[in-house]
């Protein structure tokens, strides 16, 4: 408590009432900075979640596209060959047609499980756009 | 793509499949196959060189705190490294080399093609077919040796009643089957549609161009390049990243089948 006295001769503790007035509006006004690079900082990192989510949205997207197709056409593929083979035409394609269908949709609903679960870990289960904060 | 690439054909119209076109550089006859080396084996082996100079520079200093090319590199290494290790655990590290040789190739590749005037080798099925059969051989055989039998346990999943058991064990088998197709179509066709679109658009530039006052309008189309461009610069990422994040959730059905 030995501070020594600055060239106006005061202890530095002391502030005329101006100084005062103005150091506790420097100081409200430091917390308001801070709340807003707070936010600023949350929104970029939220878009940044958003920008990444989308990405990986659309690396599913295109990934349950093509695997349906791909395994309707092996399904039938498989049916013709057997059928070729076995000279039954046309009943196994028929079969291995529905049945390359179902495995389509087999895989497509495993893949949407998976982007289900990936995307609720890594959004908190806040998934879609993104939502502000209210706390 | 710039379109005066192209090679206008007859009508004047920009020829946008031209830009697939395989030429010979060296041609060669194996037991008479043609086995020529041309313009895709040319961007292949650029790629290679181009992948393997950039880390080979990018490495050479080997510093604790890395500088810009170190950084890209090792984050380039930890993104891999970390796909891999999520979907297949600790065990699947050991097959790292593989995995990022893949994504480091296709990413290279796709890249390489968004240049104008560049070739583009993974928008050949023929190309991304190998790359996939590669990866569905080293399943099967990693399967099969590291689980013998109960690999095929990846056929007959648990739970189900034994009245549908062969249904759905076809159904299975024809998904794994389907595999390899979806693998190398969805990164083919991608890029295949991309390049024809954007090639589309400039021809749409050179023809609204010469159109007399229709060239006013020109811009418009050349705007919808710019953006589409940007997209394919996306879509080479995402492909390369769909493409090496399937290849390690085939591999952790090898190491860890029947889960």
């Amino acid at each position: 408590m030995s501070d020594p006295p600055d060239k106006h001769g005061r202890a530095p503790g002391d502030m005329t009432p101006r100084e005062r007035a103005e150091f506790e509006g420097r100081l409200s006004d430091l917390g308001g900075r801070l709340d807003r690079v707070k936010a600023q900082r949350d929104a970029d990192a939220q878009t940044d979640l958003d920008a990444e989510m989308r990405g990986r949205g659309m690396a599913y997207g295109m990934r349950m596209a093509v695997d349906l197709v791909a395994a309707v056409f092996v399904g039938g593929l498989i049916g013709w060959g057997l059928d070729w083979v076995l000279g039954s035409r046309p009943w196994l394609l028929l079969l291995f047609f529905l049945l390359g269908f179902a495995a389509g949709i087999l895989n497509v609903m495993r893949t949407y499980q998976r982007m289900q679960r990936e995307f609720a870990a890594r959004t908190g289960g806040n998934m879609g756009h993104s939502v502000p904060h209210d706390d | 793509m710039a379109a005066p690439k192209g090679g206008p054909d007859a009508g004047g119209m920009p020829d946008p499949i031209h830009q697939f076109d395989l030429h010979r550089i060296v041609p060669l006859n194996l037991f008479g196959w043609d086995v020529s080396f041309t313009n895709s084996s040319a961007y292949m082996v650029l790629v290679v060189l181009l992948s393997v100079g950039f880390f080979m520079i990018a490495t050479r200093a080997r510093a604790l705190v890395p500088g810009r090319l170190q950084s890209v590199a090792e984050i380039t290494y930890e993104f891999v490294a970390d796909m891999l290790r999520q979907n297949t655990g600790k065990e699947g590290m050991k097959y790292f080399p593989f995995v990022f040789a893949l994504f480091i190739f296709i990413f290279v590749g796709n890249m390489l093609g968004m240049i104008p005037g560049a070739f583009t080798v993974t928008s050949h099925l023929v190309v991304t077919a190998a790359l996939a059969c590669m990866v569905f051989l080293t399943v099967l055989m990693v399967g099969l040796a590291k689980n013998g039998f109960r690999f095929l346990k990846l056929f007959v999943p648990s739970g189900v009643p034994w009245y549908v058991l062969p249904l759905v064990t076809l159904i299975e088998v024809i998904s794994f089957l389907a595999r390899p197709l979806s693998h190398s179509v969805r990164l083919f066709a991608n890029m295949l549609a991309g390049h024809i679109t954007l090639k589309v658009f400039s021809g749409f530039v050179v023809m609204l161009l010469g159109a007399g006052t229709f060239a006013v309008l020109s811009p418009l189309p050349l705007l919808m390049v710019v953006a589409i461009t940007a997209l394919e610069v996306l879509v080479a990422f995402l492909q390369a990243y769909v493409f090496t994040m399937l290849t390690c959730i085939y591999l952790n059905d090898a190491l860890h089948p029947g889960h």
